[in-house]
């Protein structure tokens, strides 16, 4: 079987970057130790091995499609959902009364880059399921626990979240499905929902829809929504609640994984539940959105590891040309080098290498945060909260963008059979394309980013970023070979300091238009330099391991960490400088002029 | 019914394999250790599939130190029901065979996998069956419960052979005899509650111990002949790899 991902670089970040032994002080996640961990990783992988890789090229060569009224997918879909429920995946980080296992986060993730690099268009069928399940258990009355969750916990029905209509995408404000109340409590639903992910299908016999609808009379835009359980089959007489799936949206990519346009209430009979408080919906529905963005962070990741370690299984077989001798020319007697030793063929694996793994352990670090943010306590809880506000953007848009960018060198290793189909390279990808739009544009992204999480609490959750990047700086200067790099990373957060300082003046005077339209840019500078600081831990964790010899990894995987970091800092750091030019650069290109025709 | 499977671990098939101390000794560093896949995937799981269908217990028995106990936990995570840790490195088929023999008494059933695939060696079995005065079958690829008998089918040169064998058994177990279960969280969750124990050895003799360890000559690199030099290939085929 080829190689998808590889388990020594998840435990190294796991057990020697980032203390995943932490979390199991926590007393909710006491039940854990290293013993269960490793053999959940073991049983993660071995899963996949046999149910999930097999099936990845399968559900995109024959991809779903709907039919008669009906989505049909991939036949093995079936089976891994009902395995995954059988087997407690679907719930693992639920409570113990729901049914779950209340496993860390930042297991969960480490156990979601093993499906996800596997098969990327299985895990959103379980995430959604799992997601839209504990926005009930969150806060929905126990009855909804009661009537739903079971079920989509155990693999029988699956759980869809609903928010973008027709004329609603990255503005949920106009969204315009509406709630009418009902005398038993319930509400009649009406309206129109697309890009719905694994809407409708034949692998369950159920699903659990968390609608965002307005309620007859409630305020407009965004404090007027509110959030719906509406199932397609109710769940005590199995009656048709007028659900109607009115089409599959057919994609480039992740074409194994179902996205369906739902019409609820046609004829008058779609029923739902509100689920918390009304007119809170989309704050309630953030609550699910925000993990929703560490999983499209996790799954680009994991798309690009498992392209990454394509391209290199191509470069290490594939034979052409010859390498340069020190006379300057090719001797064409000699057997041709396989394409590994081409300079330029290296520089594209370590393209990928530093944006994958950096990514990675950006991930795992935001994970880590979720599962302190939520059980810490005191000015621990407070700190882990606020850094995982500000890193969940940039742990979503790095891989997202920077991902696709790995994928094109893969491919282009591959030369004229990257863009065959008989090579896995253009699936990888066609795949990862949706993970820059999937919850929340780049755009989007970068606007909360810029606009929300850098001034949040007057810049707060920013200085305690630096002070955890000061403090890994100062325990990698304790390696001179690292020094030069920790100087590196000081000067581009001084560079970022040199933004602000020209952007937020402008956010203070109220010109929020020019204070945010470059934010994709800060993002992407932002972004690049968090995983700069990644590299420094991983490099740094790496050192430490071959000075005292006490790494469970060999001498040349702690070398090639470092020398990754050193790519990453020669290569792609350096793109920061360049977004620093622009965010400087006073002249306004972007924003609407009056009178002005730009585009013709 | 009571079942009684020997597990050890071995170091996991993608690990790159190399000898210190003048190669006397494993070179352990970076080394992923996994629970013997005939262990594992045959001995154990059709152990725990007779539990489920005629009821009975399954015990696991390794010899080795605490780091062994990752694949003990796997073990009960899977579905045995108790472990044993002989609390002592193992380094002669012998002495692990002893060291389970003094823990063995009163099975119905003792299963080992067909071999080790890290020194292959397939004695264990073997002699603990010797050492028990049970009778012995070796590579079984089918096991069923009979009566009182059990039913044991097993490869042998040409075909495959059935014998019926009456009472406590020793086996071992070779591909075919189950498929690989996974662990799932639940009975990975529930493996720390299981009851391990950790015994003291009893000093069993060695019988023999590593002189040393030589690893064979590094494969010669590959040969890329144009499809129609079908002279050079032979030639090739013939001379250097000396396959016809």
């Amino acid at each position: 079987m080829a190689t998808y991902m590889n388990m020594d670089q998840l435990r190294f970040l796991l057990y020697e970057v980032h203390g995943v032994e932490d979390v199991f002080q926590l007393p909710r996640y006491s039940n854990f130790d290293k013993e269960s961990l490793e053999i959940l990783l073991d049983s993660a992988k071995a899963w996949a091995d046999q149910d999930w890789y097999p099936y990845f090229r399968e559900m995109d060569e024959k991809p779903a499609y709907f039919k008669d009224g009906k989505v049909i997918i991939h036949p093995h879909v079936k089976k891994i959902f009902k395995d995954a429920g059988d087997n407690g995946w679907i719930g693992m980080y639920f409570d113990h009364e729901h049914g779950g296992m209340q496993a860390p986060h930042f297991i969960v993730n480490a156990i979601n880059h093993i499906f996800e690099s596997a098969n990327n268009h299985m895990t959103g069928y379980m995430g959604l399921t799992a997601g839209s399940a504990h926005l009930i258990t969150t806060f929905g009355k126990q009855e909804l626990i009661d009537r739903f969750v079971p079920n989509m916990l155990n693999g029988k029905w699956a759980g869809t979240m609903c928010l973008t209509e027709p004329q609603a995408g990255s503005s949920l404000s106009d969204v315009k499905t509406m709630a009418y109340a009902q005398a038993d409590g319930s509400y009649k639903i009406k309206g129109q929902k697309i890009f719905i992910s694994g809407g409708d299908h034949d692998a369950t016999s159920n699903f659990v829809h968390l609608v965002l609808a307005r309620i007859e009379g409630a305020p407009a835009g965004t404090k007027g929504i509110s959030l719906f359980v509406v199932p397609k089959f109710l769940p005590e007489t199995e009656a048709f609640n007028d659900v109607i799936t009115a089409g599959d949206f057919q994609k480039m990519g992740q074409r194994g994984y179902c996205t369906t346009h739902l019409v609820f209430g046609e004829n008058d009979g779609c029923v739902g539940w509100l689920v918390g408080e009304a007119n809170l919906g989309l704050k309630q529905m953030f609550q699910m959105m925000n993990g929703a963005r560490i999983d499209v962070g996790m799954t680009a990741t994991s798309t690009a590891t498992a392209a990454y370690y394509a391209s290199l299984q191509y470069a290490k077989e594939r034979p052409q040309g010859r390498r340069i001798e020190s006379n300057g020319r090719k001797n064409p007697n000699q057997e041709p080098a396989l394409i590994i030793e081409h300079a330029d063929v290296r520089r594209m694996l370590l393209k990928q290498k530093s944006i994958v793994e950096g990514a990675l352990s950006l991930l795992l670090e935001t994970a880590k945060h979720v599962d302190f943010a939520l059980e810490g306590e005191g000015d621990q809880k407070k700190e882990n909260h606020l850094l995982l506000e500000l890193l969940t953007p940039m742990a979503k848009t790095f891989p997202s963008e920077r991902g696709k960018e790995a994928i094109d060198n893969g491919l282009q290793v591959l030369g004229g059979y990257g863009f065959c189909t008989d090579f896995i390279l253009q699936q990888y990808y066609r795949d990862i394309r949706i993970m820059s739009l999937y919850e929340g544009t780049t755009g989007i992204q970068s606007l909360d980013l810029l606009g929300r999480k850098i001034t949040m609490e007057n810049g707060q959750a920013l200085q305690l970023l630096m002070a955890r990047i000061t403090e890994t700086n100062q325990e990698a200067s304790n390696y001179d070979e690292l020094k030069p790099y920790v100087k590196q990373l000081e000067a581009r957060l001084g560079d970022v300091q040199k933004v602000l300082g020209r952007l937020i003046p402008m956010a203070m005077a109220g010109d929020y238009e020019s204070f945010l339209a470059d934010a994709t840019i800060f993002m992407e500078m932002a972004s690049g330099i968090v995983v700069a600081y990644q590299w420094i831990k991983m490099a740094t964790a790496a050192k430490k391991a071959l000075v005292t010899g006490t790494g469970a990894f060999d001498t040349a995987f702690y070398e090639s960490k470092i020398h990754t970091m050193k790519y990453y800092f020669k290569y792609e750091l350096p793109k920061a400088i360049a977004c620093l030019e622009t965010l400087m650069n006073e002249e306004e290109l972007t924003i609407v002029q009056e009178k002005q025709e730009v585009f013709g | 019914m009571k079942i009684l499977v020997c597990i050890s671990k071995t170091p996991d098939t993608t690990s790159k394999i190399s000898f210190v101390n003048n190669g006397k000794e494993f070179n352990s560093e970076g080394i992923q250790y996994i629970m013997n896949p005939y262990d594992e995937w045959y001995a154990l799981v059709r152990a725990v599939e007779l539990k489920e269908k005629n009821g009975g217990s399954v015990t696991v028995i390794n010899v080795g130190d605490v780091s062994s106990e990752i694949v003990i936990r796997k073990a009960l995570a899977i579905g045995a029901d108790e472990a044993i840790r002989v609390d002592v490195v193992p380094e002669s088929s012998l002495q692990v065979a002893k060291e389970i023999a003094a823990h063995a008494a009163g099975y119905d059933l003792v299963l080992t996998g067909k071999e080790t695939i890290d020194y292959n060696g397939a004695e264990v079995g073997a002699m603990l069956a010797e050492l028990l005065d049970l009778p012995y079958v070796s590579f079984a690829f089918k096991l069923e419960k009979e009566g009182e008998d059990w039913l044991v089918s097993r490869e042998v040169e040409g075909g495959t052979e059935t014998l019926k064998v009456g009472g406590p058994i020793v086996l071992s177990a070779a591909k075919g005899m189950a498929e690989q279960r996974i662990p799932n969280m639940q009975g990975i969750m529930m493996a720390k509650k299981k009851p391990l124990n950790v015994v003291a050895s009893i000093g069993a003799e060695k019988g023999s111990v590593v002189a040393s360890h030589e690893m064979p000559p590094a494969k010669s690199g590959v040969k890329m002949i144009a499809p129609d030099d079908m002279d050079t290939l032979v030639k090739l085929l013939h001379e250097e790899a000396k396959v016809i």
